[in-house]
């Protein structure tokens, strides 16, 4: 169909890669296909051409947002296969939730009313509200939310719920939470695990979702767009945007776009924060999605499987110290962000589990200081030298990420001046996860949850080392596991903020410093004016779906 | 006439292998990164401009050039050479050797060329092993046909048949027949796949089935620029393109000229 509709109506030719031919014919399917399903022959699949648009009635309630092809969901909307779950997370919209995370990232309430948690952590009972009902106009119980918290702790591909025990409905507006082990974050694992319906789950819920949230999926062309309307059975506030359309575009399909005016909202990037659009203003969002590399904290050993684990240079605590104090972040962000970033210290700048004075500073004295008291002298060609060994490191970063390429080169180039040999190499996901057990590697991180923190620090009870990059502290497990613990979710803040830094020890550059952070990336989009973008919380990894989280919110001025 | 072909032939040779030698010599350099002086349009200093981590254009194009030739030569005369063995084992080993090498040759004509060169250079690992071993295996059945049929006719021709009568071999007669006869036809055809292999080395890496994506090759290059060519950074594609096509077209000429002055038929021409 898209091709057809190419042919007779777009005349507008775009030069791009393979993507933007079939985008851009995309754009007029969005601009003329309404939900309404007046059976029209010019779209084929249901949707008739909208007039609304071109009457300029409906652009006081309807958006079109442009996300990047990676953004949509493989699986459909189903929370068992990473809707709203997972790498990237985000608010499922299409469902509601228990919780919510508020602007400052603290736990507010969506379907639940109440929260208790037992003294020892390991039950919490759940009040929720008696006016929400699925999209199908069954009410919503605690027998649906215990279906969803049992069924994903069975199948979920993509999160943990093996801290769950058991999820039982006490009665229809109580649901009790049996835990395996205390688990204090629970209320952010709730405030992203998207409630479906007992009734009408089934191997095709993912593309034909049945949800009790702010919108109603009204179509989704695989590859192309998807369609959102507002829910009108919804039990909160209506929302202001009564259509949303989101298009999957590569940057510069999704920057013709704009510049031909068919989209409200694009992503874009830095390298496009130049350019001026008219019409359009540049929208930069806080964000913890931030860019950083590992430093593995061991010694170098095979592994099982024949497989280098660990570095001896990066093993010298001195060292990965001397590391972080030798990279001037502001500059990094002037050449390779033109500005957009803010210098990163920690996985979660920002959040309320941040340890506050870990700021990650700049000082090549004292790294100088560090690596010579390490033993690392420099040698005839500036290269240091220690017992005949050269300081030697390759960066790795994902081939095809630019971004993430003119880190590593950056990163590099300060390095050298540090007197570290230093390369880079591009690599693919399907190896970095093992080579990065034995050199650094240029990740992006970023979570609305403290439990990033175990993720990266926290040893496996199999290895004794964790998970991304070998390191272990006795100290640092130990405050991670009292935080996991703790009863109170305010206290346990405390806790996570103490593994980054007591005084003494932690995970952050003063302390083991495993991982060195680089920059939080802004994410940047273009806005046509006129439209209010709501207030947003600062957006975790992933430049997609947590822009519009608050897309109920968002408004047109008149 | 042929000193204006020798002329020709040596200006080309001169040209590319002053690239290859100047992109060689650069390959350190093409890969330095200076941030202050990314994104700048082709000017004095920089005759190819920059790209947006400040890599002089010019030197990654040269040091992508010299690799294509390097890498053309090597898997040009692996080629030629699968083509020439293949020729003369059909003329010499019998009728079902002929009908085995025929049928070869028409089912890697039959398989698309950019398809069959994926899923080789895939197979073996991508990188430039997989793309000259892609390239290599590819690109003979063109020339392993024209020598079979050349081949076929010098076997019945008479002195071929007298040798064959006093009980010469079938290697004997390759070498001291065939061979002799072949070599214009094989060096002609040898230079003509440069520009082949050349294009494909670059058309592979560029779909992302070839040279990892920091090496200094056209095909990279190209497909980075893909990405800045909306915001209007038009040398990062245009400059290198043409270095390109230059350098193929430089390739032909060489091949032409070669024709020309060794193939015995075409010398009054």
């Amino acid at each position: 169909m898209g091709e057809e509709r190419k042919g007779r109506r777009n005349r507008r030719t775009f030069c791009g890669r393979r993507a933007a031919a079939p985008a851009a014919c995309l754009l007029f399917l969005a601009a003329l296909a309404g939900c309404g399903g007046n059976g029209s022959d010019e779209t084929g699949t249901g949707g008739g051409p909208a007039q609304e648009k071109a009457a300029g009635a409906g652009k006081e309630a309807s958006v079109v947002v442009v996300m990047p092809p990676a953004s949509e969901p493989d699986a459909g909307f189903d929370p068992a296969y990473g809707w709203g779950a997972g790498e990237h997370v985000h608010e499922p919209l299409i469902q509601s939730t228990l919780t919510v995370t508020k602007e400052d990232l603290t736990i507010g309430y969506d379907l639940a009313t109440q929260m208790e948690v037992s003294e020892d952590g390991m039950e919490w009972t759940v009040t929720i509200r008696d006016d929400a009902y699925f999209s199908d106009g069954e009410p919503l119980t605690a027998a649906d939310v215990a279906f969803t918290y049992n069924m994903l702790r069975e199948t979920s591909a993509v999160s943990d719920f093996t801290m769950l025990k058991e999820a039982r409905a006490e009665d229809e507006q109580t649901v009790v939470f049996e835990m395996e082990r205390p688990f204090s974050i629970w209320p952010y694992t709730m405030a992203v695990t998207g409630i479906v319906p007992e009734h009408a789950y089934g191997p095709d819920y993912g593309e034909h979702p049945i949800g009790s949230g702010r919108y109603l999926l009204c179509q989704w062309d695989r590859g192309q767009q998807i369609i959102l309307e507002a829910n009108p059975d919804y039990y909160g506030e209506a929302p202001r945007m009564k259509r949303v359309t989101i298009l999957f575009m590569e940057e510069d399909a999704a920057f013709a776009a704009v510049r031909a005016g068919q989209a409200d909202v694009a992503y874009t990037a830095s390298g496009y924060a130049d350019q001026a659009p008219a019409g359009y203003g540049l929208l930069a969002c806080e964000t913890v999605d931030n860019r950083g590399f590992n430093l593995p904290a061991v010694l170098r050993t095979e592994g099982e499987n024949g497989r280098p684990i660990g570095n001896d240079f990066t093993a010298d605590v001195r060292v990965r110290r001397a590391i972080s104090l030798a990279l001037d972040r502001e500059r990094m962000i002037a050449y390779v962000l033109n500005g957009y970033g803010s210098p990163a210290s920690s996985v979660c700048d920002g959040l309320p589990w941040y340890r506050e004075g870990t700021e990650a500073v700049f000082d090549p004295q004292e790294a100088d200081r560090l690596l010579t008291e390490a033993g690392w002298e420099p040698g005839a060609d500036g290269i240091r030298v220690k017992d005949g060994v050269r300081a030697q490191l390759e960066f790795l970063y994902p081939a095809g990420d630019s971004d993430r390429q003119a880190l590593a080169a950056e990163t590099a180039n300060q390095l050298r001046e540090m007197g570290i040999e230093t390369s880079i190499r591009g690599t693919g996901w399907d190896t970095a996860y093992e080579e990065a057990q034995a050199q650094p590697l240029l990740w992006g991180w970023g979570s609305q949850t403290p439990m990033e923190l175990y993720n990266l620090y926290h040893t496996r009870p199999d290895t004794g080392l964790a998970l991304y990059s070998p390191y272990a502290s006795e100290t640092v497990d130990r405050y991670m596991d009292e935080a996991l613990a703790s009863s109170d979710l305010e206290e346990s803040y405390e806790l996570w903020q103490l593994a980054q830094w007591d005084g003494t020890a932690g995970v952050s550059a003063q302390g083991d410093c495993p991982w060195v952070w680089l920059v939080n990336v802004e994410h940047l989009y273009w806005v046509r004016d006129g439209l209010q973008v709501a207030g947003q919380k600062i957006h975790p990894h992933g430049h997609g779906w947590s822009l519009i989280s608050n897309v109920d919110q968002w408004a047109w001025e008149r | 006439m042929r000193e204006k072909t020798l002329a020709l032939l040596l200006l080309s040779l001169g040209l590319l292998l002053g690239a290859a030698f100047l992109g060689a010599l650069w390959e350190e350099e093409a890969a330095v990164v200076d941030f202050t002086r990314k994104n700048l349009p082709p000017c004095r200093e920089f005759l190819f401009g920059t790209d947006w981590l400040g890599r002089d254009m010019l030197k990654r194009t040269a040091a992508g050039l010299s690799l294509s030739i390097r890498l053309g030569l090597l898997t040009a005369f692996a080629g030629a050479v699968i083509a020439l063995a293949l020729g003369m084992a059909a003329a010499l080993l019998g009728a079902w050797a002929d009908r085995l090498v025929a049928g070869l040759t028409d089912l890697i004509m039959g398989i698309p060329h950019m398809l069959l060169l994926i899923l080789i250079s895939y197979a073996a690992g991508k990188g430039a092993a997989g793309v000259a071993a892609g390239i290599a295996l590819t690109h003979w059945p063109p020339l392993a046909r024209l020598l079979r049929a050349e081949a076929a006719q010098i076997r019945t021709s008479p002195y071929v048949k007298i040798s064959e009568k006093l009980g010469k071999s079938p290697v004997w007669i390759a070498r001291e027949h065939l061979l002799p006869q072949l070599l214009p036809q094989f060096l002609t055809g040898l230079v003509m796949m440069f520009p082949h292999a050349i294009l494909h080395e670059a058309s592979v890496t560029f779909l992302g089935f070839g040279l990892p994506a920091e090496t200094p090759a056209i095909g990279v290059i190209l497909s980075e620029s893909m990405s800045y060519l909306m915001t209007g950074k038009w040398w990062l594609a245009v400059l290198p393109g043409i270095a390109l096509v230059v350098a193929v077209l430089l390739f032909e000429a060489l091949g032409q000229c070669l024709l020309r002055l060794t193939d015995p038929k075409g010398a009054h021409a």
